[in-house]
């Protein structure tokens, strides 16, 4: 289906999150979205899935004005969209998320369903169990089931919103796979990402944002360096490296055991030293997390020892971890990391020591205004945590994060981030590990991993590798071990 | 934060324009107080003003006074309990009465008892009449001293034996159900009266006194008040179905009468016998065998009338059937309409009952003995009303319980 | 400036909420046959003709505006303490049980009002202390957990009195035994309102309106309320201030429970709470639990009630109609709440 977008303007109160953009997308194409957070790139696909409506514009599809207003009328009118979050049911099982939202009687059709999720899974090379819990289901999994419901619901046009965002790289490679296939049938693909590789690869042309302007378009081939300076006005090079360790114990392992109802994962050994950065690598689920918030006391191991400058706080609660200096830094930002309601002040008033029972307020402001300034937070000291873009977002939480803290444990630090913002968290948080600090992270990301890791730990099947060091491992050789290639046995 | 002030000044803007509004059209009400010599008098109901029973009887009680004294006005309150009015008292209720005008408050009911006296106290122009208390009782327990109390109850003592009397002279299981409401010294001696007519009976029909079985369950309070007491409908259902086929009620409710309804309707052979209000076996004369009620009119009508030509003094008075006709709705205190379920020859025995009351058969006259066996009253011994009023525990014989624990 | 615009547009939908509850509520009494305007017109006489009308509003907005500061709390940290009805018949069990301890006793008067006050708090904390532990360590939903601990206290409400504190030889709907007057607060002038009582209620806003908005516990149980996951992850002990709350709350509804037994009835009744609790809890919701609206909204829902009182009396109506407007006016602010943000956001 063609898609035509004329003139679309959107206002959030003083900020132009889409201003009078104009594109063409013709029918089995996949189209390319790219620019940094904020760019304006989710509002207008929010725009034309129903999500939000447009002050002003008009969007055409085949050629016929139509007015989208909710989901519901999107998808009626053939356009699906996939969410940076899963919106699914998780506590439903695959069959049931697959039926609620579909139109038809009272009494839904299993039968059928699970008819038609089966000849879509064929065709796709996908293995979901029509059966399983979807929280069961890994992120990747969930987006797969996603595509065959908004498929299955009659969707031609489908709008992807960052997608490779926390799943593996297989995944990602048969998610490639699958969006050729589907263009090639004719489907209209819109795929919005700030990777600029993913975009180079899959994309038949490409549109950049920037700052609610669509600011130019490309077609294969594309030049990287003329990507980048459209995204962001300028060109942009990664720091070089720069290990700040010279070992000093701070965080011991010793004979770790963990387990959960997945997994179970035996005799995990490590020392971490002062300013050393760890990244823990793996396919999503394969206990990085788990082990993660073993080492914080949010997960109690079954067996082993976690030590924290020479103090053994194996079995003690998480205040009692922190009270070591010890901080975890969660993932979800607005589900783990931040109080959504809460201003800015406020989250650092919560997070800096108490002085007193009552909260000088003036304080606080200044405060926080001081790290909005050393932190670049796009925000006031009054906004809203859940007002702030992504990458915002991150920094904030970087930026509560206690300069006393020296052992911090991270999960995905650059998530859903553009270049431009990664690079600047990795710059704060090495300016840490100079001062002193420890880092163990988990990311997906093999460029991040590799680059700013000292050493790595691998996870699969239920197995961690020796620690790797970080400087004499290709992109190659860590990709074969996160999927099990060469593990020890 | 902000916002939600605005929500309070709008909310006030609203108030004021819905108070301008209404105030112009200066609607002509009727409450305003009176320039005329009407005497306004108030009645605080502790039910619901229709719910054929107590409370109903008083209501018409103060209707029988506003037609047959002249210039007099009834302003009521109903439902005056703190159930169904929570946050309020009588006696705040009562004063939106006097600021109705009423120079003369009545209290229905014995659970008034404080607010009457402290109403009573802090208005001494107010004529405050307690129904069923004995606050105004000189010889009595708890005699308060308030000059402008007085207290006026039914001798229903009778009536309650009438019904004791029809119960017993046409049950065929003989076992007899009695639905009670709150234990308190006068709910202990109507269902102790009911069961001395319904022994009289039992036994002058031929039968063995001993074979009488009399139970009483208390349900709590006068009427249901769901989730705080038995569920009357239950209670009288239980005893249908355990081999009771009377129940006599001693509640402002007449659940007993219609669940009696639906038990016949289903076949079952059982009667009921209501309590209060006249007009109470309407509500399913083919299994009511009549109803012991109040007829409180002419009493009030006498108050107010005093009241209107100075003459009023307070006290306490426990007024009885009018003997030369129980039924006489302009002399008689306490009556007994039979209903269409008691059977003629039965009819006929109650007939010659009420007769021989009228004549000084008194039932409470020993040897009486309490249930738990100590000794009431001697041989020959005739109760006084102090003895009465004050029923320490139900009688031997019964069953159920005698003190509230 | 697009904020002040919105926050005009928002009083517009407030205004409207409240003419739509004013319009629901007319229908339904056009419906009962009854003139709508007469009967407002009598419910604001009767809560505001006159010094004793307004007196009496005041008593129970004492009771009242306790019960919403005390909610207040718990809804910031996110629990809906529907045990508040139980915390109030606590507080005033409580209340009672040392007022009685020591009413032949030759401690002065004053004295045993406040332990009677002291221990009403107790009571109340204890109650709510019980929903909490339910909740936090039993896993136990509050509101569950609540409406059975309503339950039993209105059983152990009914017990007392028809049981252990029964008046003598006699149980009575009309409760224990009063007090005597020297134990009762002291009345303005011949109404029913003690200014002790006043004072407090205003005092019990006043702290909290200052521990929400001014003070680490304060933020911390409004983090917990509106992110428990990312507040423990912050080093807030969650378990810990979920119990703190509920506690406090306990305390202002015991408080409450101890006004309506030293400044109103002088005794335990079956029903002390007068279902304050639930009232409070539409006060709260319909203030967006913000402390500075609520005195002003407790007002507003105490003069419905005395106001209401009218209603049977001068037009036969029944006085429920107060409730019916209180719960249409929850239901109309929170209905164009949900409608004001699809308008404004759309997001």
């Amino acid at each position: 289906m063609k898609v035509e977008l004329q003139q679309i303007d959107k206002h959030f109160g003083s900020v132009h999150a889409n201003d009078h953009i104009t594109m063409t997308i013709p029918a089995g194409t996949i189209q390319g979205i790219l620019g940094e957070n904020g760019a304006g790139k989710s509002t207008l696909m929010k725009i034309l899935s129903g999500f939000i409506q447009a002050d002003s514009g008009v969007i055409k599809l085949d050629g016929k004005k139509v007015v989208i207003h909710t989901p519901d009328q999107a998808i009626h009118h053939g356009i699906g969209m996939l969410h940076q979050d899963p919106l699914d049911f998780p506590p439903m099982r695959v069959v049931d998320n697959l039926v609620v939202g579909s139109p038809g009687g009272l009494v839904p059709n299993k039968k059928e369903a699970i008819a038609a999720l089966k000849k879509l899974q064929e065709r796709f090379g996908f293995q979901i169990d029509p059966d399983a819990y979807v929280e069961t289901l890994t992120v990747g999994e969930r987006q797969q089931l996603e595509i065959l419901r908004l498929l299955w619901l009659g969707a031609r046009v489908l709008i992807l919103d960052e997608p490779t965002t926390g799943i593996s790289a297989s995944q990602r490679l048969k998610l490639f796979d699958t969006l050729r296939k589907l263009a090639a049938d004719g489907m209209t693909v819109i795929f919005v990402s700030h990777k600029l590789e993913e975009v180079e690869v899959l994309c038949h042309r490409i549109a950049v944002f920037q700052r609610g302007r669509m600011v130019g378009e490309a077609k294969p081939p594309y030049v990287t360096t003329k990507l980048v300076e459209m995204m962001f006005g300028k060109a942009i090079t990664l720091d070089e490296r720069a290990p700040c360790a010279t070992c000093d114990p701070v965080l011991k392992v010793e004979h770790l055991e963990v387990e959960d109802t997945r997994l179970h994962i035996c005799d995990i050994n490590l020392e971490v030293c002062r300013g050393e950065v760890i990244g823990l690598a793996g396919m999503e689920g394969s206990g990085q997390r788990m082990f993660l918030r073993t080492l914080a006391g949010l997960t109690r191991p079954v067996g082993g020892k976690v030590i924290v400058h020479d103090k053994t706080l194996t079995g003690k609660t998480y205040a009692s971890f922190r009270k070591a200096g010890v901080t975890y830094v969660p993932a979800s930002r607005l589900e783990e990391g931040l109080i959504s309601g809460l201003s800015l002040t406020e989250h650092f008033i919560l997070a800096r020591e108490q002085k007193g029972f009552i909260i000088n307020r003036d304080a606080a402001v200044k405060e926080t205004e001081e790290n909005i300034d050393q932190f670049f937070i796009r925000g006031k000291p009054e906004t809203h945590v859940e007002a702030l873009s992504g990458g915002n977002q991150q920094r904030a939480l970087l930026a509560l994060q206690r300069q006393d803290v020296d052992v911090l444990l991270i999960e995905h630090p650059t998530r859903g981030l553009d270049i431009e913002s990664s690079i600047w968290i990795w710059s704060k948080l090495k300016a840490r590990c100079q001062l002193g600090a420890t880092i163990v992270f988990i990311s997906s990301d093999l460029e991040e991993l590799l680059h700013y890791s000292d050493r790595i730990l691998v996870f699969f099947g239920g197995k961690v590798s020796e620690p790797l060091d970080a400087g004499t491992t290709t992109v190659d050789q860590l990709g074969q071990l996160i999927g099990g290639l060469g593990m020890k046995s | 934060m902000q916002k939600r002030l605005w929500l309070i000044v709008s909310l006030l803007v609203i108030a004021t324009m819905a108070l301008t509004a209404c105030t112009t059209p200066a609607t002509p009400t009727a409450t305003e107080a009176p320039v005329d010599e009407t005497l306004t008098f108030g009645m605080l109901l502790v039910g619901p003003y229709n719910d054929h029973g107590y409370s109903e009887a008083h209501f018409v009680g103060g209707q029988y006074v506003e037609a047959n004294v002249p210039n007099t006005k009834m302003v009521y309150v109903d439902k005056v309990n703190s159930a169904d009015r929570p946050g309020t008292t009588p006696a705040q209720l009562a004063e939106e009465l006097v600021a109705k005008g009423a120079t003369v408050v009545i209290f229905n009911s014995d659970d008034m008892k404080d607010s009457a006296h402290e109403f009573a106290k802090a208005h001494p122009d107010i004529i405050t009449i307690h129904a069923s208390g004995d606050g105004a009782w000189k010889d009595g327990k708890d005699y308060q001293n308030i000059p402008n109390l007085s207290n006026v109850m039914g001798r229903m003592e009778y009536g309650k034996m009438m019904a004791g009397c029809a119960a017993a002279l046409t049950t065929k299981t003989g076992q007899i159900g009695y639905l009670g409401p709150l234990i308190n010294d006068e709910t202990r001696r109507l269902a102790s009266s009911a069961y001395l007519g319904a022994k009289y009976c039992w036994a002058k029909a031929g039968n063995d006194p001993a074979a009488l079985k009399f139970k009483v369950t208390w349900i709590g309070f006068w009427f249901n008040i769901p989730g705080v007491t038995s569920d009357p409908t239950q209670v009288a259902d239980d005893f249908y179905n355990s081999g009771f086929d009377v129940v006599i009620s001693g509640i402002d409710t007449t659940e007993g009468l219609i669940e009696a309804g639906k038990m016949k309707a289903a076949g079952k052979e059982v009667w009921a016998i209501p309590y209060d209000y006249e007009k109470a076996c309407q509500e399913g004369a083919d299994v009511c065998l009549g109803v012991p009620y109040f007829n409180w009119g002419p009493a009030y009508a006498k108050y107010i009338k005093a009241i209107q030509a100075g003459t009023f003094t307070t006290g306490w008075e426990w007024l009885g059937p009018d003997w030369t006709n129980i039924n006489n709705p302009d002399t008689s205190m306490v009556g007994f309409d039979k209903g269409a379920a008691l059977s003629a020859d039965a009819s006929t025995a109650l007939d010659s009952f009420i007769a021989e009351l009228a004549g000084g058969l008194n039932l409470w006259t020993g040897p009486i003995n309490l249930q738990d066996g100590t000794p009431l009253l001697a041989d020959g011994v005739v109760a006084s009303d102090l003895e009465v009023w004050y029923l320490p525990q139900l009688l031997e014989g019964m069953e159920g319980q005698s003190v509230s624990q | 400036m697009p904020k002040t615009s919105s926050r005009w547009l928002g009083l517009l939908f407030q205004v409207g909420a409240v003419l739509l509850a004013l319009l629901f509520t007319s229908i339904i009494l056009l419906l009962v046959g009854a003139k709508p305007f007469q009967a407002y017109e009598r419910i604001i006489y009767g809560a505001f003709s006159d010094m004793g009308h307004i007196s009496d509003v005041l008593v129970v907005w004492v009771p009242l505006v306790l019960v919403s500061a005390g909610l207040l709390i718990t809804y910031s940290t996110g629990l809906w303490n529907i045990g508040i009805e139980g915390q109030i018949a606590l507080g005033a069990i409580f209340t009672v049980w040392a007022m009685r301890l020591l009413q032949d006793s030759s401690i002065p008067p004053v004295l045993i009002i406040l332990v009677g006050f002291l221990a009403g708090m107790l009571g109340g904390a204890l109650w709510a202390a019980l929903a909490g532990a339910l909740r936090v360590f039993g896993g136990v939903n509050e509101i569950f957990g609540g409406l059975g601990l309503n339950f039993v206290s209105t059983a152990l409400t009914i017990w007392l009195i028809f049981g252990p504190w029964k008046r003598p030889g006699v149980g009575s709907m009309s409760g224990t035994v009063p007090f005597d007057t020297s134990l009762w607060l002291p009345m303005v002038g011949g109404s029913r309102l003690s200014l002790w009582s006043l004072g407090l209620g205003i005092l019990g806003i006043v702290v909290v309106y200052f521990i929400l908005q001014g003070t680490y516990f304060g933020l911390r149980l409004k983090a917990v309320g509106k992110n428990p996951r990312a507040a423990f992850l912050m080093g807030i002990p969650t378990s810990s201030y979920m119990m703190l709350a509920f506690i406090l709350c306990g305390v202002f509804a015991g408080l409450a429970g101890a006004v309506q037994v030293t400044g109103v009835y002088h005794r335990l009744i079956p029903s002390i709470s007068s279902g304050y609790g639930f009232l409070g809890m539409l006060v709260a919701m319909l203030v967006n639990y913000q402390a500075i609206g609520a005195p002003f909204v407790a007002f507003l829902f105490a003069a419905l009630n005395i106001g209401s009182i009218q209603l049977p009396i001068d037009l036969k109506l029944d006085s429920t109609l107060s409730g019916v407007l209180q719960g249409a006016l929850v239901l109309f602010v929170l209905l164009m709440d949900g409608v004001r943000r699809r308008v404004l956001h759309k997001k």
